[in-house]
């Protein structure tokens, strides 16, 4: 800089700092107010019970015990009280297991299937803490186990938002591959690159309705387009544990492909041409450039898009929110819809608090370990 | 994204072949037609998809209330409704919400641009202690996933009695963003000092030299923040939707969630109302659409 060797440094330097302190006093300001004391708060009201209502009160850590215990526990077989024999569930019937071979060939008067024998559990609540639920059960071999918890929506609203996220591979994917076929020099590349985008600049409160009508059961696009094909189409895709999950997923990518094309597009553009010109002298087919020099150099841009797309993803709320209130059941409850209805519905700002510095924490050590990671996979120049 | 190394590792094995045969040039002509064509046909059978909800959302519109009914669906409506337009713009207030969001989108992205260009300024030209350390905090801010302050900032917009006004909405981005800040800054870092130096012989002070020189000059960086500050604002939906209480404030989106609570299974009047819903920010992405392109090129690469 000039200044730096006209007499007076002193007094300009001292203006250029007051300058400088000036315009950033905005941005500062801004910071301690919206991100550094609520980041502080929110550790501070996750140790308290506080409805907004009446004061707060002093919790400990007793929140987050809530939030975070998890106790395995063998789920012991039910046996009956008088002979010690085991107990088995056939059909609608109990039995005792000296009975279960009498099922051999029974076959269910109702439905016309065979009948199924299973061995009976003792109930969950006799073998977990005192307040635990079931989350899950599972079991290794013969043995049962059930996993228990003080709050097993919170797991399942975690659970639901990981499966959720399935989607950005997939997702990943498609975009650079449609953004490949996009920089093959075709014409009309822009606007082909528009209609990709325009779902991820419109508001999802508005997409989302668009939705809710195509996967209407009985009236849908999606049940129509299936019938149409051949295939069963009379699947109750938000109303169906099994289908709502895979339903979101698909509404998720259609919404979010465009900006990772576009930007797949903006690294494919960056990468210098003599790259492949050489690649093709070496005699080097379709796969091997892009295996050798795509690939490498697109590294980058599939992290930045990774990072922000997990963030993104472990943030997931309007769309169910809007298109399924979290049902049918828990099944498309996600955390922030959790910490949504805690906070503002339930009014328990303290354990709200608590589980969005659980989720927090979650998406802190994730990517961490993604850049960790990084190191591994990601080619830098 | 200069990679060099793929480059080393395919030529380094076998010297080149001099001459390049021209059959060999021929095959390679037809197998890049080739791939345009797999090409084109991906990417418009995709394009079709894309769209698809679009137009199922137009046709609807456009169909009296029960002909959504039949069995297969009429593509195009045979008579078009437009009254489904005309029901929806009368039984509810769109218009209202067309303009709410409108005023707090542009208010709170005007003020993002003004506050973030200002301190970018400052971080990219200006020397005084401590620039690295401001600087890197505000880069924190990014990092902060929206859930974890959520609570603590109601709280304290309640405290100050601001539920039920745009105040929560507005004010915070007055002070700026950490993204607009970081935008501007690495712009301005690339900016020639010539005019600057001129404009300091000259007795300009820094708020004159950002404010001639600087912001005049920053036209990209501040299409893309607007872009993307309108867009932001406009499809926010947890802000409204923890702040507001009163009808007459709500933002379209909250309006448009309301909607599919009152008006349950009425399908022509939900896809009119969002086909209005829509149809501002089709618009301004239709004008402005290479600002969005440039927003990724400015904010993809260097992220």
């Amino acid at each position: 800089m000039a200044a730096q060797s006209l007499p007076g440094r002193g007094s300009l330097a001292r203006i250029e700092t007051f300058w400088g302190y000036l315009f950033i006093a905005a941005p500062i300001t801004g910071f301690l107010i919206f991100a550094a004391f609520p980041l502080v708060a929110s550790i501070i009201i996750s140790l308290t019970h506080w409805d907004l209502l009446t004061a707060p009160r002093w919790a400990g850590l007793d929140n987050w015990r809530e939030a975070l215990s998890l106790s395995v526990q063998p789920l012991p077989f039910a046996t009956d009280e008088a002979t010690g024999e085991r107990l088995f569930r056939c059909g609608r019937e109990t039995v005792l297991e000296s009975a279960v071979a009498g099922f051999a060939d029974a076959v269910d008067p109702r439905t016309d299937r065979p009948i199924v024998c299973e061995a009976r559990t003792t109930q969950a609540s006799t073998v977990l803490p005192a307040g635990m639920e079931t989350w899950f059960d599972f079991n290794i071999g013969e043995n049962q186990y059930v996993v228990g918890a003080f709050d097993p929506v919170l797991w399942e609203a975690l659970f639901n938002t990981l499966i959720l996220m399935l989607a950005i591979p997939i997702s990943l994917g498609l975009s650079l591959a449609l953004a490949i076929a996009m920089n093959q020099g075709i014409r009309g590349a822009p606007i082909y690159r528009a209609i990709y985008y325009l779902p991820v600049i419109l508001p999802i409160a508005a997409t989302a309705l668009i939705w809710l009508w195509i996967f209407n059961p009985d009236y849908g696009l999606l049940n129509y387009l299936l019938r149409e094909i051949g295939l069963p189409g009379n699947i109750n895709w938000l109303q169906d544990r099994n289908t709502v999950k895979p339903a979101l997923m698909i509404m998720g990518v259609w919404g979010g492909l465009g900006f990772q094309i576009l930007v797949f597009l903006s690294g494919l553009q960056a990468i210098p041409r003599h790259l492949y010109e050489a690649a093709e002298l070496d005699g080097a087919g379709g796969w091997a450039r892009f295996r050798f020099v795509t690939w490498p150099s697109l590294t980058p841009t599939t992290f930045f898009l990774l990072i922000t797309s997990l963030i993104g993803g472990f943030q997931n709320f309007v769309q169910p929110y809007i298109m399924t209130a979290g049902g049918p059941g828990n099944s498309s409850r996600t955390i922030v819809m959790l910490i949504y209805e805690n906070a503002f519905r339930d009014l328990q700002m303290g354990y709200a608090s608590t589980q969005a510095w659980f989720l927090g924490a979650i998406i802190l050590v994730i990517t961490i370990i993604n850049f960790t990671l990084a190191r591994r996979w990601v080619f830098y120049e | 994204m200069d990679s060099s190394q793929p480059l080393q590792t395919a030529a380094a094995p076998v010297p080149t072949t001099p001459t390049v045969k021209p059959t060999r040039q021929a095959n390679r002509e037809l197998r890049a037609l080739i791939a345009r064509i797999i090409a084109y046909a991906v990417l418009t059978f995709g394009a079709l998809l894309m769209l698809l909800p679009f137009f199922w959302m137009i046709s609807t519109s456009l169909k009296p209330e029960r002909g959504v009914f039949s069995m297969p669906p009429e593509w195009i409506p045979n008579p078009l409704v437009f009254q489904n337009y005309v029901d929806v713009w009368e039984r509810t207030d769109l218009a209202r919400g067309i303009f709410n969001s409108a005023f707090i989108a542009l208010v709170t992205t005007v003020g993002e641009i003004f506050a973030g260009t200002l301190a970018g300024f400052a971080f990219a030209r200006l020397r005084f202690p401590g620039r690295g350390t401001f600087f890197g905090m505000l880069l924190l801010t990014l990092m902060i996933p929206g859930v974890v302050t959520l609570i603590p900032t109601f709280i304290l917009f309640r405290g100050l009695g601001w539920i039920d006004t745009w105040l929560p909405l507005i004010v915070p981005l007055l002070f700026g963003s950490a993204f607009a800040v970081f935008l501007s800054r690495q712009f301005f870092m690339t900016m020639p000092s010539e005019l600057e130096d001129a404009a300091k012989v000259d007795g300009c002070n820094f708020l004159q030299i950002y404010w001639y020189i600087f912001l005049p000059n920053a036209q990209p960086v501040i299409a893309t923040l607007f872009v993307l500050g309108v867009i932001a604002r406009w499809n926010d939906f947890l802000g409204p939707l923890i702040y507001l209480r009163n009808n007459d404030l709500f933002t379209v989106p909250l309006m448009l969630a309301n909607l599919n609570g009152g008006y349950e299974s009425q399908w022509t009047l939900l896809m009119a109302g969002s086909v209005i819903a829509l149809l501002p920010i089709i618009i301004i992405f239709i004008v402005l659409q290479r600002y969005f392109v440039e927003s990724v090129t400015l904010t993809g690469l260097k992220g």
